[in-house]
């Protein structure tokens, strides 16, 4: 699947974020998205996931191997994998719950031991995580949670948004190989600041 | 999918409730406040045996409707607080969203009116005489309650001023069932069913049916932006 930006802007009232931009992704590779505080990085990626409606242009998932194929984003469910600060899980339940749960409302039934192995796979323990619900766990530990719920559907296009926010050493290695994971499968929109993960992008869009 | 998906947000809702349970704690507390206040102001013994039936008709509605203005907007509103309304969006299909809450809406105020019903009748000596049609009244009217909270939760959950928008759009889009359901409940009180009874029943009914189909209709355009 390609996800493909055609003249996409987004205003908030006679305020321009961004754009218009024009890009796709592809298959297997990292497009990096630069920019400073307040260029509008955030908005652009909500834009992608559908979670925002773009002021003017499309944004569309097509697939590779079908030309003239297109899928409106919004109708896309469980093709967009996304995570970003703004995202939250429930506090109130545990992290297999939480992973649980969205899984079941995409329309899956993963096991326990699939449940552990995603959440082991960000570097949290599932074991010592069973009974401790998320609200209780550090920053840190949410944001590992809010990657392993991002790739949770095998998504075609994983859209990050500053992935490593609150995140240490082994936390930004758990970033490094949820995109590696991803590139087997689908294509990356990393949005960040750290010169460290924009290294990892093969092409680049500054806002 | 849609059915199994409504399920998991049914059960997670449940869940999150159970653990916090912050929505049945305020809508139970309301109920009961209102209905010692009613019981102590105005009782069994202070109304003549003809005022009776009319007056306890309104009044357990009146609880009825008001426990539901208090707790039942916490489904989206909570969602949305909370930040987690964007993950739901992304990941669930709207029409599950909805029915997920829709159902837990229903479990609330199933849980309310099978404290508050039993408690009120007891308090003011309400006798039914047609405790068929009664149920029948109660469960329809109540699905009408849950159904219209639920559409307007999920409207309001995105604005500033929640709580006061919320009464303010639910109250005369419940005023028909409401009519409906306090006629039927005076008639189940007065006499055996009867063609007014069953005239309510329908309205109800044909209420509950529009109102359910036509948030399933709007509520992908109210659910994303």
């Amino acid at each position: 699947m390609r996800l493909v930006a055609e003249n996409v802007s987004r205003s908030f009232g006679p305020r321009r974020v961004f754009g218009p931009l024009s890009f796709a992704t592809e298959p297997g590779r990292v497009l990096g998205v630069a920019g400073a505080n307040g260029s509008g990085k955030t908005t652009l990626v909500k834009v992608l996931a559908g979670l925002l409606r773009p002021s003017a242009g499309s944004v569309r998932l097509e697939d590779a191997g079908r030309p003239g194929s297109r899928i409106g984003v919004r109708e896309a469910a469980g093709a967009i994998g996304w995570c970003a600060p703004d995202l939250s899980l429930y506090g109130e339940l545990t992290p297999a719950e939480n992973l649980e749960f969205f899984a079941r409302v995409a329309g899956r039934l993963p096991t326990r031991e699939e449940l552990e192995e995603r959440i082991a796979s960000v570097g949290l323990d599932p074991r010592r995580l069973r009974s401790i619900r998320t609200r209780f766990l550090s920053t840190g530990q949410r944001q590992r949670l809010k990657l392993a719920y991002s790739v949770l559907s095998s998504p075609a296009v994983l859209l990050l948004d500053e992935p490593g926010s609150n995140l240490d050493e082994a936390g930004h290695r758990a970033v490094t190989a949820i995109v590696a994971e991803q590139r087997g499968r689908g294509s990356v929109v990393l949005a960040t600041n750290d010169p460290a993960e924009l290294a990892l992008a093969d092409e680049r869009v500054t806002l | 999918m849609i059915l199994r998906a409504a399920a998991a947000v049914f059960v997670k809702d449940l869940r999150t409730e159970w653990r916090t349970r912050v929505a049945i704690n305020a809508l139970l507390l309301f109920a009961f406040s209102v209905l010692v206040l009613v019981g102590y102001a105005v009782g069994p013994t202070r109304l003549t045996l003809e005022d009776r039936p009319v007056v306890n008709s309104v009044l357990l509605w009146i609880v009825l409707f008001f426990s539901a203005m208090t707790g039942l907007s916490r489904s989206f509103v909570n969602e949305e607080e909370t930040g987690t309304a964007a993950a739901l969006r992304l990941s669930a299909p709207p029409a599950s969203v909805f029915l997920g809450k829709l159902l837990g809406n229903l479990a609330l105020l199933g849980v309310v009116m099978a404290v508050v019903v039993p408690l009120f009748l007891a308090l003011m000596s309400f006798g039914i005489a047609a405790p068929g049609l009664f149920l029948a009244v109660l469960a329809l009217g109540g699905v009408g309650i849950a159904a219209a909270s639920t559409f307007i939760a999920a409207i309001v959950s995105k604005t500033a001023a929640k709580g006061a928008l919320f009464a303010v759009l639910a109250t005369p889009l419940l005023l028909p069932p409401l009519v409906a359901a306090v006629t039927g409940t005076q008639i189940a009180a007065t006499g055996p069913e009867s063609a007014a009874g069953l005239d309510a029943v329908r309205l109800l009914f044909a209420y509950d049916g529009l109102m359910v189909t036509a948030s399933f209709l709007l509520f992908d355009a109210v659910w994303r932006e």
